[in-house]
């Protein structure tokens, strides 16, 4: 009886209809990764005769990457890159929901323009910061002057400021996008409470986080999750601005790679790399949806 | 029973829709072929008379080129003119132009496609010094053949310029043929000089004068007397250590970084700020402004690539020169070419590269390499091309053209080493550390000299 309830229960239907996506994810996700896997453990450079063919060399690779100081500086700015953006991002993305949210006339506009830095390609946004970062007459410095800066001006060119020139423009083009989840969350939050809360006689910061902003949790994993991983692989504005330099300051993970696959040509590091990084994104987003789950119980 | 009848159909259903996938990318292909074939067969016809006796049967081949856009010309319209004219001489070869990014992508592209099993376009226009790092990937086929087989092909090549040649050879063999090729200048305000009453700098110091003395104070904004990029800073560095006498390489095997002369030219950049005023001072990642900045008559002078002179000229509204860099010593001068150059895939069919050598040859006459050059920018490569009527008209005209030409004659070699990509970026790193404050110029090139020796030894046993 039991065994018949098993083979009952067994609808091949789903699995067909994933049969496509499982077939894709397989070739262009699995596969790539198994192959990294597997190429890191081997030395191979293409642009030496005698190395273009594979040998075995264990774990060499990521000795050869943990014990260079200038691939520790590259992780360093890997992180300041990821806390620089990801949280500014998320909290100016939520603050500019809350100032669109409002029926004023015209809203539109200013949602207009929280909103179309997400619809530029990042090259062009990247082109434009360019020239806002001119030193003397750049736009951004006119601002800063007249705000009363007088520190270096030279953004792109500075070992101290390359990095966070780069986090800038991600902030800039990134945060209208989040302020996009937010505005639609909270325009589906639900209208009894805030009444309920009104009649406690709470005031507004108290309305703000005491249920505006934990009602908006999901939407905000949500954002996280999406920020975290944009961050990692979005390297379009380094080519633009910085080239990684100078020096090296504004190298992060992704722009390391394309450097150690196609202009040093070596296979070996740039699989190793390909590693840590999916190892990186896989324990964030596996963690994220852990700890999201658990809560939901 | 019925259900898994659906089930079978819905398998069945889907693998056919993957086989239609599958076969309609193949079928795509080969109605194009034809489309493009049969305006050949119309052309061909009053050909065929001569040609049907030499070779009675000509195969269709058709290849593909890969190109970048590397500077502000309408490179695509101007290339597929010259393929229309190609293909109307030679109607059994069709030439697919692929638009493929800049320099860099055109060689991922390739290198991507060949790693991966593919066959790659027959002719691909990547960087002059990328010679060696495609020679050991096997990727590119030696041209000697060609040449040897070519009427008068010796005289072909001796017609290049040479220092855009300098590049093309490896263990005596031929490996690329010159195409959009370009070298460092010195652009200067010819009026701001006049006015100012001040001479053509001959050397550093008077160099360092002159940007010294054209440097003004506006309000809160300076206009510098000089703007001299360095966001990606080795080609525009090389005519300095280049004028100082000694070039930062020697060979694909030996770089000079810590050459006091090489110190020296490193100590110059720092001084146009520090010692001069005359240049903001650090790196300056400022390529792209600074064309916009000169042509608006803000700075005085710009370091930039030969290439930007079309632009320069569309833009300003005063007496542009182009000379090459002043060097150290009084009365010497220094550049270094740049650009690309044509390259002839292996892995590509051999019907195909020798298709491929065809359009090259016929690119490379003299009245294509002056027509590419006036309408882009680009020095015209080849001695010939300046004898042409296109170009005698347009260089009376347009004298600065003859000057970037004429800057070739103290031009060094680019950097091309082996594992370019590694060197070069050590290189940048410590330069820029140079021109940043963070090393002293001695410190700096010491450190690059013994991380670039390590970077070779791998290549150079």
């Amino acid at each position: 009886m039991s065994a018949q309830t098993t083979r009952k229960q067994f609808k091949p239907l789903p699995y067909i209809l994933i049969l496509p996506t499982a077939a894709f994810v397989a070739l262009f996700t699995a596969w790539p990764v198994l192959l990294s896997i597997y190429q890191s453990f081997f030395r191979q450079r293409m642009n030496i005769a005698r190395f273009r063919e594979p040998t075995y060399i264990g774990l060499d690779n990521y000795i050869e990457l943990f014990t260079d100081p200038y691939f520790i500086q590259v992780i360093k700015n890997t992180l300041t890159y990821v806390l620089g953006t990801v949280p500014i991002s998320i909290v100016l993305g939520f603050l500019f929901a809350l100032l669109v949210n409002r029926k004023v006339r015209g809203i539109g506009l200013f949602r207009l323009a929280f909103f179309h830095p997400m619809v530029l390609p990042m090259v062009s946004a990247a082109t434009i910061w360019l020239f806002l970062f001119t030193p003397d007459y750049g736009l951004f410095n006119t601002a800063l002057r007249f705000l009363g800066y007088s520190g270096p001006e030279n953004w792109t060119g500075n070992p101290h400021l390359a990095l966070l020139s780069v986090v800038i423009v991600a902030v800039w083009k990134n945060s209208g996008y989040y302020m996009v989840f937010y505005l639609a969350g909270l325009q589906n939050l639900p209208v009894d409470v805030y009444e309920a809360a009104a009649l406690d006689g709470a005031n507004g910061w108290q309305t703000l986080w005491k249920i505006t902003f934990p009602l908006l949790r999901r939407t905000t994993v949500f954002i996280a999750i999406v920020a975290f991983i944009d961050s990692f692989r979005t390297v379009d504005h380094i080519f633009v601005l910085t080239s990684g330099g100078p020096s090296r300051s504004s190298t992060v993970l992704l722009f390391e790679l394309w450097l150690e696959r196609f202009e040093f040509q070596d296979i070996g590091i740039s699989a190793a790399i390909t590693v840590i990084f999916v190892i990186v994104l896989l324990a964030f987003t596996i963690t994220n949806f852990i700890t999201s789950e658990r809560k939901e119980v | 029973m019925k259900k898994q009848k659906f089930y079978i159909l819905l398998v069945v259903l889907l693998v056919t829709g993957l086989l239609a996938t599958a076969c309609g990318t193949t079928a795509t292909v080969e109605p194009v072929v034809e489309e493009e074939a049969v305006p050949t067969e119309e052309e061909a016809a009053p050909v065929e008379e001569e040609e049907v006796v030499e070779e009675p049967v000509i195969e269709p081949v058709t290849f593909q080129v890969f190109y970048p856009v590397a500077v502000d010309a309408p490179i695509a319209a101007i290339l597929n003119g010259y393929i229309e004219d190609f293909q109307a001489e030679y109607p059994h070869i069709t030439v697919e132009p692929v638009f493929s990014g800049g320099y860099g992508d055109v060689q991922t592209a390739i290198q991507t496609t060949i790693d991966g099993g593919g066959e790659p376009p027959a002719l691909g226009v990547m960087l002059a010094t990328a010679l060696y790092d495609l020679i050991n990937a096997d990727y590119i086929a030696p041209l000697d053949g060609y040449i040897g087989s070519m009427e008068g092909g010796d005289a072909y090549v001796a017609d290049f310029l040479p220092a855009f040649l300098a590049n093309s050879y490896y263990d005596d063999q031929l490996w690329s043929i010159p195409f959009q090729r370009s070298a460092v200048v010195m652009y200067y305000n010819a009026d701001m000089f006049a006015d100012a009453g001040l001479e053509l700098p001959t050397n550093g110091e008077s160099w360092g004068e002159a940007a010294q003395a054209l440097t003004v104070q506006e309000g809160d904004a300076t206009n510098w007397g000089l703007q001299f990029p360095s966001g990606w800073p080795y080609w525009l560095f090389q005519p300095l250590a280049i004028g100082g006498g000694q070039n930062i390489l020697e060979d694909d095997c030996t770089v000079v970084f810590d050459d006091p002369a090489v110190i020296g030219a490193v100590n110059f950049y720092i001084d146009l700020s520090a010692k001069y005023n005359a240049m903001p001072a650090g790196v300056q990642a400022v390529w792209a402004t600074a064309t916009t900045d000169f042509a608006s008559g803000m700075t005085a002078m710009i370091v930039h690539s030969s290439g930007s002179l079309t632009g320069i000229l569309a833009q300003s509204d005063f007496e542009v020169g182009v000379m090459a860099l002043p060097g150290k010593e009084d009365g010497t001068y220094s550049s270094v070419p740049g650009g690309g150059n044509f390259y002839i895939m292996k892995g590509a069919p051999q019907e195909q590269q020798d298709a491929a050598w065809k359009f090259v040859e016929f690119i490379s006459q003299p009245e294509y390499v002056a027509d590419y050059s006036i309408n882009t920018g680009y020095i015209a490569n080849r001695a010939s091309a300046y004898d042409s009527e296109a170009m005698l008209a347009y260089t009376a005209e347009t004298p600065q053209a003859l000057a970037a030409r004429d800057a070739l004659q103290y031009a060094g070699a680019e950097l091309a080493t082996q594992n370019l990509g590694q060197v070069r970026g050590i290189f940048h790193d410590y330069l820029q550390r140079a021109y940043n404050g963070e090393m002293s110029a001695a410190d700096a090139m010491a450190a690059a000299q013994v991380e670039a020796d390590a970077a070779l030894v791998d290549f150079c046993p």
